[in-house]
């Protein structure tokens, strides 16, 4: 019975890993490039939420058609915010790009706000589902996990035989290096944020799939925590790495929460939190630069 | 015919200013060396030239064009590329991937095959090394590859940061060899900095010595050597 209870869990947090994955590969994507921790992260994720609940609920279509309007939306935001904030504090001490990066996120929530409301908001997609004794998953949930192993497949490609994506790993190895290649470093700074922030509002599509319920403008702060615990699993710089990083947080949050469920006077949720963050600070000790080995 | 011509440049970090008008001009088919002790400014004006570091005044000219603002991946299209100091290497990416890169811009592109066997045929050891993640190479066999990638851009002129920097001596004359086959096999125009200033001063054919942001000499090599006065004014040999 707990057995089956575990792997019925299991796969659902192997699920719910893929998605937390691709919503921390654009945080490991900017800070990999450009050194910048987007603290502004989750708020990204909250765009790609209201996206797909405006294309589904307003226009009646499929939440899959969110896909190419967030990364549409998204690039455009990145594109934007890098030339007109990022492109001047690259140099500028870390705190700058912190406060920066922080700003962006509560001017995003506090648009959305104005806009929106700040209502919990959620929709139901109905698109049956796949029983497998252990457990039961909605089609949603599997286009949700499927598409984001799928755009991290197409991340890789895009690094390893696209001209612009070696172009990119150039200037993340050494980005003198790659000025005298001949390599335009500050649009592969450009392109790498716009492209990061592309991918973190896609994520909201893939997330909101996943759990299309309790959307509102402040929804993304608990995502810029996980997602910074999955990036340091994956080894910071690295956006595939961070993407099986995000397969073991799923994992283990889903594993930790089974197992504390079955001790009595112990609400279970509340402590799969605290196992994480235990989880990250003993990573952070012991091997700092993440499980995998960085690119 | 000067290929590069550098005049009043003015530029630094932030509000500290590094050069103080230094004027120079680079003689196409020529090698010209940059002399000088430490910390006087000779990297700051390569990347300037490069427009790696943005100038504040000054105009800078190559092959009668005014370059003074032009972005340093233009110029690497028009045959202007820096070796920088330290390397600047891709460590985790092979000896080959490294090449490539050097040939990223389209009109290196094109020349790739016959770059790639120019580079092989003056450093034979890559071609061995081909497959080798350039991180994992010795100290003078990178100092190989990065010359040979600045060699892929398809350069019409090279300025070199302290090439022979951190090298055995007896790499340091191997370097020195090649700069030479450079400028005469292959027919490039080059500015070197070194902190060596007895190898530079027999590989130069004119020489320009900088202190504190300006230049403060300039001459034949032996014209240099002939004035104990610069000699130990600036060079201490």
């Amino acid at each position: 019975m707990f057995a089956e209870q575990l792997a019925g869990n299991l796969i659902q947090g192997l699920v719910l890993g893929s998605i937390y994955g691709m919503a921390t590969m654009g945080l490991s994507m900017i800070f990999g490039v450009l050194q910048v921790v987007n603290v502004g992260h989750g708020a990204f994720i909250m765009i790609g939420a209201f996206t797909t609940m405006t294309v589904f609920t307003k226009l009646g279509l499929n939440p899959i058609f969110a896909i190419p309007f967030a990364l549409v939306i998204g690039m455009a935001l990145g594109f934007l915010f890098y030339y007109v904030v990022m492109q001047r504090l690259i140099k500028a001490p870390e705190l700058a790009s912190l406060l920066a990066t922080f700003s962006i996120g509560i001017i995003l929530e506090e648009t959305v706000k104005l806009t929106f409301g700040s209502e919990f908001r959620g929709f139901n997609w109905e698109t049956g589902k796949l029983d497998l004794g252990v457990t039961v998953l909605p089609y949603s949930k599997l286009i949700a996990a499927g598409g984001s192993a799928l755009v991290a497949l197409l991340l890789y490609l895009w690094y390893h035989k696209t001209r612009s994506g070696t172009a990119v790993r150039s200037v993340i190895e050494d980005s003198e290096g790659a000025r005298v290649c001949g390599i335009n470093v500050n649009w592969a700074y450009a392109l790498s944020f716009a492209l990061g922030i592309g991918l973190t509002v896609t994520s909201g599509v893939f997330l909101t799939m996943f759990i299309p319920v309790g959307i509102n403008p402040y929804m993304g702060g608990g995502y810029t925590v996980k997602a910074f615990v999955i990036a340091v699993l994956g080894g910071l710089a690295s956006p595939y790495g961070a993407f099986f990083g995000g397969l073991i947080f799923g994992l283990m949050e889903n594993g930790s929460y089974t197992i504390l469920a079955t001790i009595k006077g112990v609400e279970p949720f509340a402590l799969t939190r605290f196992f994480s963050f235990v989880t990250l600070l003993v990573i952070l000790l012991i091997r700092p630069t993440g499980l995998f080995k960085s690119q | 015919m000067a290929m590069l011509k550098v005049e009043n440049l003015e530029s630094g970090y932030g509000s500290m200013q590094v050069l103080w008008q230094p004027s120079l001009e680079v003689e196409k088919g020529s090698i010209t060396s940059l002399l000088g002790p430490n910390g006087v400014g000779k990297s700051t004006l390569l990347l300037t030239v490069l427009g790696v570091v943005a100038p504040s005044g000054g105009k800078i000219t190559y092959e009668d064009l005014d370059v003074t603002r032009m972005p340093s991946h233009d110029k690497v299209d028009l045959g202007l590329t820096l070796v920088p100091e330290g390397k600047h290497l891709f460590p985790s990416m092979t000896v080959h991937e490294n090449l490539l890169m050097g040939a990223y811009r389209k009109e290196a592109r094109r020349h790739r095959e016959e770059s790639l066997e120019l580079v092989h045929a003056l450093f034979p050891i890559l071609k061995e090394r081909e497959k080798q993640v350039a991180g994992s190479l010795s100290g003078g066999q990178q100092q190989m590859v990065t010359i040979a990638r600045a060699l892929m851009t398809k350069p019409k002129m090279i300025m070199m940061d302290e090439p022979s920097q951190g090298l055995a001596p007896k790499l340091v004359g191997e370097v020195f060899e090649t700069i030479e086959k450079l400028k005469e096999e292959v027919g490039l125009t080059i500015l070197l900095v070194e902190q060596n200033a007895a190898a530079s001063l027999d590989a130069a054919d004119y020489v320009y010595i900088m202190h504190e942001g300006r230049i403060k000499a300039e001459g034949k090599p032996e014209e240099i050597k002939g004035s104990s006065e610069i000699r130990e004014a600036y060079l201490g040999v």
